[in-house]
């Protein structure tokens, strides 16, 4: 009964984990949308919430390398603690980074998490660290936005000498439209390598508490549904900072450099679903649209807020790994059982809501973008 | 050490199509527009050979792009 409990809290927390997702990174997935005025504010983030739910369905590759390839757990309630308490590491350092406004990873808090609590509870020889860590997520995740960063930057180049001589107002238009094919493609990409990551996630919780076996590897309907849903109304909810941070702090966007954006990074992260990879949204359309403002002219990237992206990126993975361990610790004070576990969601819980009273007294107004839909400052 | 650990295959592969779809399906659509644009502005000058040849090439863009994106879903749905 005691383990029955603590899967239903492991589910439970992967799926706000899988909100928290929406809600953090897919507003990096309309920001461009927005800052070209493509589409008002609110319908980006509805559009992209619904092509969220599509996309989580339409593949598994990531799911099993995260269920399979970066850890493994025992069929007992410590392996079931682990997932739980990467879990929770990964949640702590999503709202860490949203509170302050600073587009993080939450694909790589989530593996963070996972490798810091499965190395404290199950040790080191449960952690692949070379195929899986290093492989799957760590050379991808360099790769990708580098990748996202060329393909950006040759697109928008190829852009301006197909449409150079035409005049601005039917390019501008016709950019815009595309916008909104090239937005949908980023929407339903995230929802396909994003989501897949927590029903990866609880495939494992599965596993550790002996419903499922790693031989027999497969994700239950319900759980490609749930993450679903979970996803795409985080999307809906929104994240307005990272819209601000994304969309215009990087450099202001024409409609065909969001096009070239937008592009760059659904072809690569849905490339990247289709083999596996664990990829970043976030790495990959930040990369892609400095790429696109890169290639225009070096000087309108403002490469400070880049800078500061980075460093965000190189500390997600230890960050969320130590918060994943020190929860596991945390957690297994109050034993083996579910008081842990309830005991530790509670007071995340708490925490969240602190979090969340402490930015809507401060006021939406620095981070959200103009519903008017004028020039962002 | 890198080298034996990294499928090399899936990277290459998720570079090269990433190259091809990213360029390759956004030039499409800028000829789509150019293609719309430029059949619009022969269409008020009624010069019809031009309109024509402009509305194919805007056609065609459009039809490269949709076809791409239904491509790569049936590709990734067949996983």
């Amino acid at each position: 009964m005691g383990s029955e409990i603590i899967v239903v809290i492991v589910v439970a927390t992967a799926l706000v984990f899988d909100f928290t997702n929406g809600f953090h990174d897919t507003a990096n997935v309309v920001a461009t949308s927005i800052s070209t005025r493509a589409m008002p504010p609110r319908v980006a983030v509805g559009y992209a919430a619904i092509l969220n739910f599509v996309g989580a369905f339409i593949s598994l590759e990531v799911a099993a390398t995260v269920a399979n390839d970066v850890v493994s757990v025992q069929a007992n309630s410590i392996g079931l603690l682990a997932v739980f308490s990467g879990l929770v590491g990964a949640i702590a350092w999503n709202l860490i980074t949203w509170y302050f406004g600073l587009p993080s990873s939450s694909s790589h808090a989530l593996i963070g998490g996972m490798v810091g609590a499965v190395f404290v509870a199950e040790g080191p020889d449960n952690v692949f660290f070379a195929e899986g860590i290093l492989g799957k997520v760590m050379i991808p995740a360099i790769v990708a936005p580098v990748l996202a960063f060329v393909v950006g930057g040759l697109t928008i180049v190829f852009l301006y000498r197909i449409v150079g001589r035409l005049r601005p107002g039917p390019v501008t238009g016709g950019f815009r439209l595309g916008q909104v094919l090239s937005g949908g493609m980023l929407a339903l990409a995230h929802g396909t390598n994003d989501a897949q990551k927590t029903m990866g996630v609880i495939t494992l919780a599965l596993v550790a508490n002996g419903t499922l076996t790693e031989a027999e590897f497969h994700v239950p309907d319900w759980v490609v549904v749930s993450a679903a849903t979970a996803i795409a109304l985080g999307t809906y909810v929104g994240g307005w900072r990272i819209i601000k941070t994304m969309g215009s702090r990087i450099h202001k966007m024409d409609a065909a450099q969001g096009f070239a954006a937008q592009g760059s990074g659904a072809t690569v992260i849905l490339a990247a679903s289709h083999v596996g990879f664990p990829l970043s949204t976030t790495h990959t359309i930040s990369g892609a649209v400095i790429g696109s403002g890169a290639a225009k002219r070096l000087s309108a990237v403002r490469w400070g807020v880049a800078g500061n992206i980075v460093v965000a990126w190189i500390l997600t993975l230890p960050a969320a790994a130590l918060i994943g361990g020190l929860t596991y610790l945390v957690t297994r004070l109050f034993g083996t059982g579910a008081a842990g576990p309830i005991i530790v969601s509670t007071a995340i819980l708490i925490g969240s809501a602190i979090l969340f009273a402490r930015r809507s007294r401060e006021g939406a107004a620095p981070g959200v973008v103009p519903a008017t839909g004028s020039s962002p400052p | 050490m890198i080298a034996t650990v990294v499928d090399w295959d899936a990277l290459l592969q998720v570079i090269w199509v990433s190259l091809l779809a990213g360029v390759g399906v956004t030039a499409a659509w800028a000829f789509a527009i150019v293609g719309a644009s430029r059949a619009l502005e022969h269409g008020r000058d009624r010069r019809t050979v031009e309109t024509v040849l402009y509305a194919t090439i805007g056609v065609a863009g459009l039809a490269v792009v949709l076809a791409a994106i239904v491509f790569s879903i049936v590709i990734l749905t067949g996983d």
